[in-house]
């Protein structure tokens, strides 16, 4: 049989894409803990945000003076800038455990801890001041966010809000002339490799369809303008079973390295054909707080000797085509819905991004570095594509801001539940999905 | 905080009070946003209080002007928390988030024979 060969004319050539990463603000190698607490990333964070909302609030309310709480004074309107704080009367407390009282406390709903009750108050460096009104809802506020407020104090010594200032969504660099050609990028998220209900073959095929080893030539002609991969987060699954405490036999110790063994195969495919950006997620062999470390690339001895592979930190930041993308493997909105409720996830996500905070729960309720200096969940720039992992379902829109910026809003659902990934278009910012499936349909 | 009684005072160095009413070094120049919070107030809170433990004072306790000043850096409420940083690390974190630490201390702490830690290091 002669070899197939190979007409270099008809060959498919790969587009490409200039990309540069921005993780910089997310790598803590340079960090050293000297015993410091959280106090200090929350006055990180109140001294930026302040400084930002102070050169914001003379445009909005021109006419109002802006003080600190402990300059309040009774009926006098004026702005206070602070952090908010969520007073939430069914979050687990440590010191339930101690107090000599057991009341009937209701049911904790593991899912969420909302409460009627929940308060907010409003804390800044000099002091703390309740929040009353009706125009700052506790269940759409957690506690870590900086706002500021337009009210007056009361006789009963709380802050009467009139009106909310967010920061807004950050400036956005202009996005660049639109090309005339489609480039694609796929978003997966949730794969598990090594656990129960992940199926390998769907991964299999997905690999398949985007090297171009999968379908017709036209079909082999839109894998070839995909030009980047991004893995969002919960790559593997560890059997966690074998961790009981004991020594392990050198059989367990095989069986516990098998599903980064498999994702490693998977990955080298992927990485012989187009750049790849993997992120750790809440499961995977990452550090817990965030901001997640990138995985160590010993895990991936086959991937790694590619230079298209890339390990990247949670969050990660990242341009392609000058377009800016910023994305998480799920915990900040994951966390955000434990504490807050809104119409969907899409929902959060934009409030983090008029927040300007990827991750205003950190540290109060989600772990994090005690960073001394600096919050490195500030967004200073508004990305074009924000995208969230581990999402129960697949979730998109399109937002505006005030100063003409437009996000795209992604939820990228898990893998290994829904069998769908992700596909964005860079030359409209539009989104489709592509799921497998390997059931047989019944005729 | 300062008080001692009666008995106390032959064993202890009687202290002059420093008299501290305000925050000694307000940068004077008005280009500077110099930070609005003093919340000292004049209270001596910087003397830290005698600790006995186990029997023995500690005599730890004396410490000359420029310790006082750099307790009156440490409390001071602008520049965040002073906890769990070397007071060198916590002036350049005011200095590049842009909050004008004055010179003068700086000018101390590089000069030496002065306590690298905040005030609170190992008594909290």
């Amino acid at each position: 049989m002669e070899p197939m060969e190979i007409d270099p004319e008809k060959a498919l050539q790969r587009k490409q894409a200039t990309y540069s990463s921005l993780d910089d603000n997310f790598e803590i190698q340079k960090e050293t803990y000297r015993g410091q607490q959280y106090s200090q990333i929350y006055f990180a964070r109140l001294h930026l945000m302040r400084t930002l909302l102070y050169s914001l609030v003379p445009n909005r309310k021109p006419h109002l003076p802006v003080c600190t709480i402990l300059q309040l004074e009774e009926g006098k309107e004026c702005i206070i800038v602070g952090t908010l704080f969520k007073h939430m009367k069914l979050k687990p407390c440590v010191l339930d455990e101690y107090s000599k009282e057991r009341s009937a406390t209701p049911l904790v709903r593991p899912h969420n801890f909302m409460h009627t009750d929940d308060n907010l108050v409003l804390e800044d460096d000099s002091g703390r001041v309740k929040l009353a009104g009706s125009v700052l809802l506790p269940s759409a506020y957690v506690t870590g966010i900086v706002v500021a407020l337009h009210g007056k104090e009361t006789d009963a010594g709380d802050f009467l809000v009139q009106d909310v200032l967010e920061a807004g969504l950050p400036p956005q660099i202009e996005l660049p002339l639109k090309s005339s050609e489609d480039k694609y990028v796929v978003f997966v998220s949730g794969l598990s490799v090594g656990s129960s209900t992940s199926n390998p073959l769907h991964f299999q095929l997905l690999v398949d369809h985007i090297t171009g080893h999968l379908g017709d030539e036209k079909e082999q002609g839109i894998a070839a303008k995909i030009v980047h991969f991004v893995v969002a987060g919960d790559s593997i699954e560890i059997p966690r079973g074998l961790l009981n405490g004991q020594n392990l036999a050198s059989k367990d110790q095989s069986r516990l390295s098998e599903p980064i063994k498999e994702l490693d195969i998977l990955l080298t495919q992927i990485a012989a054909s187009l750049p790849l950006d993997i992120m750790p997620g809440p499961n995977d062999p990452a550090n817990f707080s965030l901001p997640q470390q990138p995985l160590h690339r010993c895990l991936f001895p086959g991937s790694s000797a590619y230079n298209t592979f890339r390990s990247c930190t949670n969050p990660h930041c990242f341009e392609l085509d000058n377009i800016r993308f910023l994305g998480t493997s799920g915990q900040n909105v994951n966390d955000l819905e434990k504490y807050s409720e809104a119409k969907d996830k899409i929902e959060f996500m934009e409030r983090t991004l008029r927040w300007r905070h990827l991750a205003p729960t950190a540290p109060n309720t989600l772990g994090c570095y005690p960073f001394t200096d600096r919050d490195p969940f500030f967004i200073e720039s508004c990305p074009h594509v924000y995208f969230v992992g581990n999402q129960n379902e697949y979730k998109t829109d399109l937002i505006k801001g005030s100063e003409g910026q437009f996000v795209r809003l992604i939820c990228i659902p898990q893998f290994c539940t829904t069998g769908i990934a992700v596909v964005l278009n860079l030359r409209n910012l539009e989104c489709h999905t592509l799921s497998f499936g390997t059931e047989f349909i019944s005729s | 905080m300062a008080a001692r009684s009666e008995n106390m005072k032959g064993f202890y160095r009687q202290r002059k009070k420093s008299g501290v009413t305000k925050k000694p070094l307000q940068p004077s120049s008005s280009s500077n946003k110099s930070p609005k919070h003093s919340p000292t107030f004049g209270s001596d809170v910087t003397h830290a209080p005698a600790l006995l433990s186990h029997g023995s004072p500690d005599l730890k306790d004396e410490y000359d002007e420029s310790e006082e000043v750099l307790r009156q850096f440490d409390l001071n409420m602008a520049y965040g928390p002073c906890l769990g940083m070397t007071r060198q690390a916590r002036w350049e974190r005011a200095r590049r988030l842009g909050l004008n630490p004055p010179y003068e201390i700086e000018r101390l702490l590089k000069a030496g024979k002065v306590e690298p830690q905040c005030l609170w290091d190992g008594r909290v």
